[in-house]
C-alpha cells in the first residue's frame, strides 16, 4: 500500500513538471523560423523516415518532412538568417497555430483567400496552381472532358478549401461531405464511396504516380473551373504586421519561375513510395516500426497518466461531494457552493466532446490569453480533467453504495468522518469502482486518438501519417487496430489481477494456537 | 451495581418529518446495570437506543452522560462514542477488514493504542467469544452468528463504559442465537453496563436488572424483570407478553 502511494506521488510530480515546461517551444523563438505544414500533402509536403533529399526533421519527432514547401521554406529561412524548424500541424490547426504564435509561417500549399486574409496575412505567391479532378482510371468518369460531364457524379474536396466550394460550379453534381485530408479522399476514391475529388495539379501528378488505378483530369479554358488568382495562387501565411514580410517577399522574388518548376518536378519524383516486397506486415513494421512504437508509447503514457490523475481528481471530487451537509449554516452554505461548482465542472467536461475540449484548451488558451502549452502537457491535462469528470460521478456512486451501516459502525466506535472515509469507506468504494476505472482506462487508450487534432503524435496520428505516405490504408490501420487491441486486452487483464488482489485471498486459515491467549473454544458452530 | 447514574434521558423526543417516534422519554441507567427495552416493532425502542449514542439526533429533550449533557456543542462527542459501544442487528462489520483488524481499528484510530497492545486486547476479546481461530477471515466468509460474536468482540475491545445492543440476534438463524446470547451473558456477569433492545424475552428476563416496555413511542411500563414478566400491571404489556408467550418463550 505504501509503495503504491509513493508511485502515485511520483506520477503526480511528473505531471506537474510537464505542466511547468510548456512555454519553451514557442519562446526560444528568435533564431528559428517555425513553419507549419501538414506533412501529408505530397508533393508540397510529406513525412519520411530519414533525412534523404534535403528533408528537415519535424519538431518533437523522429520523422522528417520533405517536399516543395520544405525546399521553399529552406530558401526563405536561409535568406532570413534563421534556422528552419518544421512543425507538423493538421490543416485545421494551421491558422490557430499561427495566430497563437506556435508557428511563424504557414507553408502548406495554402491559397490567400479573402476569408483567410481576415485573420492572417500572406506573402507574395510562391506557386501557381490549377484545379483538377482525380477519378478512377476504370471508372465511369475517366473520359470526362468538361465539368458538365460530372452530372450525378459523387465528388468531394478537402474541408475548408476553395477546392470544395468550386464544386458549386458543376451543375447536377452530388456534393459529398468535405473530407479532412487527401489521404482520406484517396481511400474514399479507391473504395468507390466517391467518384472523384477536386485537387490541384501537383497533388494530382503525385497521386497518379503513386497509384496506377487513378487518373488526373485537366480542363482547358471554359471547360474547366473558373478560378480566382486568390485561390490558385499559393502563398506563405504570416501573422498580421509580421516585420519579416518584406524580406520574405524579397527571398521569394529571387526564385525564378523556372527554378520553381524544377523544384516541383524534383519533389514529385522524390515523394515517398511504398516499398512492397515480401510479407506486408513485416515490410510495414520494418519501415515504420519506430513510428508505431513511439505512437504506442505516447498513447500509453497519455492514457495511463490521464487515468491515474483523473482517478485522483475523481476521488477528491467524489469525497467532497459526499461530505454530509451538517453543522453550522456557514459550513452548509460553503458545501453547497462547492457542490455547485463541482457539478458545473462535471457537466461541462462530460457534456462536451474531448476533441472540442482539446481544441479549446490548446488553441483557445493560446489565442485568448497567449497561454502557450506544450502539446503533450495539454494532452495530459485534457485527458486527466476529462477522465476526472467521469470518475467523479463513479466514485461518488461508489461511496454512496457503501452500506450506511459501515458509517454507523465507525461512528459508534468514535471515529471521525475523515477516519471513517480513510479507513473504512474509501477502501470499499475504490474496490467497488475498480471495474469502472478499468473501463475508463480502456476508453482512454482508444479516445486519445482524438488528440490528433492538436497534433499529439499518438498511435492514430502516427498511423495516419504512415498511411499518408505509403497509401496502404487498410494494412496500416489493420496493424494499428491490432496494437490497440493488444493494449486494451493486456491492460484489462492486469487491472483484473489487481482487483483480485484487493479482494484478498479466497480462503482463510484457521489460526493455530501460537498467537493466542488460550485454546479457542470452537463449539458446535463450525459448519 | 451501584447507584451512580451513567446515562440519564430526560423528556426525549424524536420526530421524522411529521411522525413522532419518541414522545417524552425519561430513563436512568446506573453503573453496572443491565437494562432491557422490549416492545413491538415500531414502538421506538431502536430509535431510543440510536439516540443514546447519537446515531440519531434528538429533536427535543436531553441526554446526560455522567450528569453532563451530550447535546451541548463543546461536548467531546468522539470520546463519548468511544465509551459507549454498540452492537448492531445487521452486524456492520467492516467489509474491507478481516476479523482481527475489525477489532483493532477503533483501538488504534480512536484510542490511539499501539498496534501490539490493540492486537493483544482484540485477541483476548475474540477468544472470549470463541472467534480467535478466524482472525484472518473477512466478514463475508463468516456465518451470521460468527459475525455477531466478532461484533461483540469489536465493541468490547474498546473497553466501553456502556454497551448498547440493538436487536443483536434478530437477524440470526435460530441455531446461532444461543452462542451470541452466551457471549452476552458472560459480558453481563463482568459487571458491564448494558442497554439491550431485544425480542428474546426469556433472555431478557434472566439477565436484566431493569426492564422497560415501550409502546407507540412512550414507556408504557417499567420495573424489575420479575415485575414486568410475572406480574405486568398494564393491559398493553400483558397483551404484548401474551403474544410472545404463546409463540413459546425461548
Amino acid at each position: 500500500m505504501k509503495q503504491q502511494h509513493k508511485f502515485l506521488v511520483w506520477l503526480g510530480l511528473l505531471f506537474f513538471a510537464l505542466l511547468a515546461i510548456p512555454t519553451h517551444t514557442s519562446q526560444a523563438a528568435d533564431n528559428t523560423f517555425k513553419v507549419g505544414m501538414e506533412a501529408g500533402y505530397p508533393p508540397f509536403n510529406w513525412t519520411q523516415t530519414d533525412s534523404s533529399n534535403g528533408a528537415v526533421q519535424i519538431q518533437g519527432s523522429s520523422s522528417y518532412a520533405g517536399g516543395y514547401d520544405v525546399q521553399m521554406a529552406k530558401k526563405v529561412a536561409k535568406s532570413l538568417g534563421k534556422k528552419l524548424v518544421v512543425v507538423k500541424t493538421s490543416w485545421d490547426g494551421l491558422a490557430p497555430a499561427l495566430t497563437s504564435g506556435k508557428i511563424d509561417a504557414i507553408i502548406a500549399g495554402m491559397s490567400p483567400t479573402p476569408e483567410r486574409r481576415k485573420t492572417i496575412d500572406f506573402s507574395d505567391t510562391y506557386y501557381k496552381s490549377q484545379l483538377v479532378i482525380i477519378v478512377r482510371k476504370n471508372g465511369k468518369y475517366a473520359d470526362a472532358t468538361k465539368l458538365s460531364d460530372f452530372k450525378n457524379a459523387k465528388l468531394t474536396g478537402q474541408l475548408n478549401t476553395y477546392h470544395y466550394t468550386a464544386l458549386n460550379q458543376i451543375k447536377g453534381v452530388i456534393k459529398e461531405p468535405a473530407m479532412k485530408d487527401f489521404p482520406s479522399m484517396r481511400v474514399a476514391l479507391e473504395s468507390g464511396t466517391i467518384d472523384g475529388y477536386v485537387s490541384e495539379k501537383p497533388e494530382g501528378i503525385s497521386v497518379t504516380r503513386a497509384n496506377p488505378n487513378v487518373k488526373m483530369l485537366e480542363f482547358s479554358g471554359t471547360a474547366g473551373f473558373h478560378t480566382n488568382p486568390a485561390d490558385t495562387d499559393l502563398a506563405i501565411g504570416l501573422r498580421k504586421n509580421d516585420p519579416d514580410k518584406e524580406r520574405i517577399n524579397a527571398a521569394l522574388a529571387k526564385i525564378s519561375a523556372h527554378e520553381r518548376d524544377q523544384i516541383m518536378t524534383t519533389a514529385v519524383e522524390q515523394q515517398p513510395q511504398s516499398k512492397s516486397s515480401g510479407n506486408w506486415v513485416i515490410a510495414l513494421l520494418k519501415q515504420y516500426g519506430g513510428m508505431l512504437a513511439s505512437g504506442t508509447g505516447i498513447t500509453l503514457l497519455i492514457s495511463m497518466v490521464g487515468t491515474i490523475v483523473g482517478f485522483i481528481i475523481g476521488l477528491l471530487v467524489g469525497i467532497l461531494r459526499t461530505i454530509p451537509r451538517t453543522g453550522s449554516k456557514a459550513r452548509r452554505g460553503l458545501l453547497r457552493v462547492m457542490d455547485w461548482l463541482l457539478s458545473v465542472y462535471i457537466e461541462v467536461f462530460r457534456g462536451t466532446p474531448m476533441i472540442v475540449q482539446a481544441a479549446v484548451v490548446y488553441y483557445g488558451a493560446a489565442q485568448a490569453f497567449g497561454w502557450n502549452m506544450n502539446r503533450l502537457a495539454a494532452a495530459l491535462v485534457i485527458v486527466s480533467v476529462n477522465t476526472g469528470a467521469y470518475l467523479a460521478e463513479i466514485m461518488r456512486g461508489g461511496i454512496i453504495a457503501v452500506d450506511a451501516g459501515q458509517f454507523e459502525a465507525a461512528h459508534a466506535l468514535g471515529m471521525t468522518h475523515l477516519q471513517t472515509m480513510n479507513k473504512i469507506i474509501l477502501p470499499q468504494a475504490i474496490r467497488n469502482s475498480l471495474p469502472a476505472v478499468t473501463n475508463e482506462f480502456v476508453i482512454n487508450i482508444k479516445d486519445t486518438s482524438v488528440l490528433s487534432v492538436i497534433s499529439v503524435s499518438e498511435l492514430f496520428f502516427q498511423g495516419s501519417t504512415i498511411a499518408g505516405q505509403n497509401f496502404q490504408f487498410f494494412h496500416t490501420y489493420l496493424i494499428i487496430s491490432a496494437i490497440y487491441l493488444i493494449l486494451t486486452f493486456t491492460i484489462t487483464r492486469i487491472l483484473r489481477a489487481i482487483e483480485r488482489h484487493m479482494a484478498g485471498p479466497q480462503n482463510y486459515n484457521l489460526m493455530a494456537n501460537q498467537d493466542q491467549v488460550s485454546v479457542p473454544k470452537v463449539n458446535s458452530e463450525v459448519e | 451495581m451501584t447507584n451512580e447514574k451513567i446515562i440519564t434521558v430526560e423528556h426525549l423526543e424524536k420526530t421524522f418529518g411529521d411522525h413522532r417516534v419518541l414522545k417524552d422519554i425519561n430513563l436512568e441507567v446506573n453503573h453496572g446495570e443491565v437494562l432491557s427495552i422490549i416492545g413491538a416493532s415500531g414502538s421506538g425502542k431502536s430509535t431510543l437506543l440510536r439516540c443514546i449514542n447519537l446515531l440519531e439526533h434528538p429533536t427535543n429533550g436531553d441526554i446526560k452522560f455522567h450528569q453532563q449533557s451530550i447535546l451541548t456543542s463543546d461536548f467531546d462527542l468522539t470520546d463519548y462514542q468511544a465509551k459507549v459501544g454498540m452492537v448492531f442487528q445487521s452486524f456492520n462489520l467492516f467489509n474491507n477488514l478481516n476479523v482481527l483488524e475489525n477489532c483493532m481499528i477503533g483501538q488504534t484510530t480512536v484510542l490511539k493504542r499501539d498496534p501490539a497492545q490493540a492486537k493483544k486486547v482484540a485477541l483476548e476479546q475474540l477468544d472470549k467469544v470463541a472467534m480467535s481461530p478466524y482472525v484472518n477471515a473477512k466478514p463475508a466468509q463468516l456465518s451470521g452468528g460468527q459475525k455477531q460474536r466478532v461484533g461483540i468482540a469489536r465493541a468490547v475491545s474498546m473497553n466501553p463504559e456502556v454497551l448498547l445492543f440493538d436487536e443483536p440476534t434478530s437477524a440470526l438463524d435460530p441455531e446461532m442465537v444461543d452462542d451470541v446470547l452466551d457471549s452476552m451473558r458472560a459480558l453481563a456477569h463482568t459487571g458491564l453496563t448494558m442497554i439491550l433492545v431485544t425480542h428474546e424475552m426469556a433472555f431478557a428476563r434472566d439477565i436484566s436488572d431493569h426492564v422497560v416496555f415501550m409502546d407507540q413511542g412512550v414507556i408504557a411500563e417499567e420495573g424489575s424483570a420479575e415485575a414486568i414478566f410475572t406480574n405486568p400491571q398494564k393491559e398493553r404489556t400483558q397483551t404484548f407478553l401474551k403474544r410472545y408467550l404463546q409463540g413459546g418463550m425461548r
